[in-house]
């Protein structure tokens, strides 16, 4: 990833700040638009949630260049967590199943981060990958998080957790019970959301951020001017899995029932990581934009699409060529480039031909390598 | 307690050489390209769905097998119809590579990694088109196993898992042949360990690569073809755990080595038959456990060379 993409922010200091009251504004407004609009609330909740893991794992990918396929390890670790302490412990209090998640996932991933800091690329991947199909071996075969079928996240099994009283106010005021813990812990995760955001701008400009970026750079440099990057890596990881940890407690709390797959099995490890690239590696907020686009691919598009998996592919190869940035990261270059065409029309049609012409190239590409391959080199 | 130990390990000999089939297909299209193919799997599938079409058609046209003479008659059909089945992988293999992989080599390992996953999204929905969504047995494994080869070993054991041990053998065989002996896989060889000199003395990456892929195709649906004339049914999500087990296999092997692919294959396959009876709690974990305790002594793998298949 070449640095000069995490400078696509050169928008004036106004542009940026009315953009991020906008994007507040949209966030806040959810639960409203998705009344009048046919958007699904807990789709879009979901897909917030996943994208906090995201964002999390975009610290590690974008500054040190690591590719972890193994991050819903920590996704599920704090759902399991929040799951364990409600079934368990019969805890009802929100904010104490949030924090059992998060400390859930912060020991998984100070002992993976451990074991996993020193290596490289796709070593670095498959040893993530392999940590996260052990957790998920693990639950899936134990009887403690009752295998395949999970806890459920009701103290004792009947109550919902109750999150700081608020929810209780909402019903007296007469509003439905599920309804008002859906708003509520929706509010929640805004807040936290937020909060998180901030942290990782303080932290990715923080001399411990350009640290990790020195270290994505070249990290025999990086050793040279003395930063110990080994013990960097591991903090940077352990970091990166506490996001992942909290969006696994807010999961849980909303789907109030933890099951190994949605939350552990390898596959979403990967989903985690493509939202990331398809929201824009290079953003801050791109990768919770990726979360969103995504879960809503993954989930809703099969109630309006027969064959929505074929969608899903086509919109992510459309990332792969035609936005290299991803969705965030690319619309400045692409507002720009609408602008160019606006004051001269005749581009349009230059794109039009290079559209057909490389499709022409391809198609001549695969007849030929077809025909090479029947009958022999040329 | 173990007396039943051999028939486990051999059950795991059988596994292991699926196993291997898939991954050596992943394990040189990584070795050459560089490119985690994340839509393996759904290659293995796709020759699952295939084989089910043409040995259906093959053996529908055949009568059952009455006698030894005729069972093997039946089998070499049915291999045959397996074969048929891998090759319609190599174009399909071709176009994919040509169109899709081709213009991202240059590109960061995860753009890669999204572009096969897109094509893993895509072709699972091809098969939904062309096969439906439900799965699809081809039958043929009760005939198979009526040729009589198992009494001669003393023990009783299925011919079709003899005929997979035996097809496993001469994959690797073949692949040892054809990078050490030939000269197109010296020339593949070549070209994987330092693309641009091989373009320097003439050598078309492009082809390689091309043929790399389709092979690697080749391969992913040979071993599905394998498994669905087997008790194992095509069934559309039937390419997930195989693609994350054949990583498990190339990192214990290490990457790119077909040998190690082997080795790896075989004690992923050999470790889960023997260990589950005894420690069912360990079926799914026990390959990732061998993985992670592999890694941590040597990062490398077992046979890891980087870049260059031997």
């Amino acid at each position: 990833m070449s640095r000069a993409r995490l400078s696509t922010g050169n928008l004036p200091t106004v542009v940026r700040v009315v953009l991020v009251v906008l994007g507040l504004g949209v966030l806040l407004a959810v639960p409203d638009l998705a009344r009048v609009t046919p958007l699904s609330f807990a789709t879009i909740h979901k897909g917030l949630l996943f994208g906090l893991a995201a964002v999390g794992l975009n610290l590690l990918l974008r500054h040190t260049e690591l590719v972890s396929f193994g991050h819903v390890a920590f996704f599920g670790t704090g759902a399991y967590g929040a799951a364990v302490l409600a079934t368990y412990y019969e805890v009802s209090s929100g904010l104490v199943l949030l924090a059992g998640a998060v400390l859930a996932a912060t020991a998984v991933a100070l002992v993976v981060g451990y074991l996993v800091a020193g290596h490289l690329d796709i070593y670095f991947a498959l040893l993530t990958l392999a940590f996260n199909q052990v957790l998920f071996a693990f639950v899936v075969q134990s009887s403690f998080f009752n295998s395949t079928d999970g806890l459920s996240v009701r103290a004792g099994g009947v109550d919902r957790p109750s999150l700081l009283g608020l929810d209780q106010l909402l019903v007296s005021a007469g509003l439905d019970p599920v309804q008002a813990y859906n708003y509520v812990l929706y509010y929640l995760t805004v807040a936290i959301l937020v909060v998180m955001v901030l942290v990782t701008w303080k932290l990715v400009n923080s001399p411990f951020g350009r640290a990790l970026d020195a270290i994505g750079q070249d990290r025999t440099r990086a050793r040279f001017i003395g930063i110990p990057v080994e013990r960097y890596v591991w903090i940077a990881f352990t970091i990166s899995g506490i996001y992942g940890g909290i969006a696994g407690g807010l999961f849980a709390l909303l789907q109030l029932h933890v099951r190994p797959e949605p939350v552990l099995f390898a596959f979403v490890s990967g989903e985690i990581l493509f939202m990331a690239i398809l929201g824009g590696v290079g953003t801050l907020v791109g990768p919770v934009v990726g979360g969103v686009i995504l879960v809503y691919l993954l989930d809703l598009a099969r109630f309006y699409v027969t064959y929505y998996h074929a969608l899903t592919g086509i919109v992510l190869l459309a990332v792969v060529y035609f936005l290299p940035e991803g969705v965030l990261g690319s619309l400045p270059a692409l507002g720009a480039a609408i602008d160019r065409r606006r004051r001269d029309p005749g581009l349009v049609r230059n794109d039009v031909e290079a559209v057909v012409s490389s499709v022409r190239r391809g198609v001549h590409r695969a007849v030929t390598t077809v025909r090479i391959l029947v009958f022999g080199v040329n | 307690m173990f007396e039943s130990l051999p028939y486990h390990a051999l059950n795991g000999l059988y596994y292991g050489f699926i196993l291997f089939m898939i991954a050596a297909g992943l394990t040189i299209v990584f070795g050459v390209l560089g490119v985690l193919n994340l839509a393996h799997g759904e290659l293995y599938a796709l020759g699952s769905f295939v084989a089910f079409s043409i040995v259906g058609y093959l053996t529908g046209l055949m009568a059952e097998p009455t006698g030894p003479v005729t069972a093997l008659i039946f089998g070499a059909v049915v291999l045959a119809g397996s074969l048929a089945a891998a090759a319609v992988l190599l174009p399909v293999g071709a176009t994919l590579e040509a169109a899709f992989v081709r213009p991202i080599y240059d590109r960061d390992d995860v753009y890669q990694l999204l572009l096969t996953y897109a094509l893993l999204l895509i072709l699972t929905d091809v098969m939904k088109f062309v096969w439906g969504a439900k799965p699809l047995d081809v039958g043929v494994y009760g005939e198979l196993n009526a040729i009589p080869t198992t009494e001669l070993f003393g023990i009783s054991y299925p011919t079709y898992n003899v005929v997979v041990v035996a097809v496993g053998l001469v994959v690797f065989g073949w692949l040892v042949w054809f990078f050490d002996r030939t000269k197109t896989g010296r020339i593949v060889r070549a070209t994987a360990i330092d693309r641009e000199m091989a373009t320097a003395i003439g050598v078309s990456t492009d082809r390689i690569f091309t043929l790399v892929f389709a092979m690697g195709a080749f391969f992913a649906g040979f071993g599905g073809a394998m498994v669905s004339i087997g008790p194992g049914s095509a069934y559309l999500e039937m390419g997930l755990s195989p693609l994350v087990l054949s990583f498990v296999v190339i990192v214990i092997g290490g990457l790119g080595s077909l040998r190690g692919a082997l080795v790896g294959a075989l004690l992923v396959g050999v470790s889960t038959r023997v260990v589950t009876p005894y420690y069912p709690e360990l079926e799914l974990a026990a390959p990732f456990v061998l993985m992670v305790l592999v890694l941590l002594v040597r990062p490398e793998g077992l046979y890891g060379t980087w870049g260059e298949i031997e």
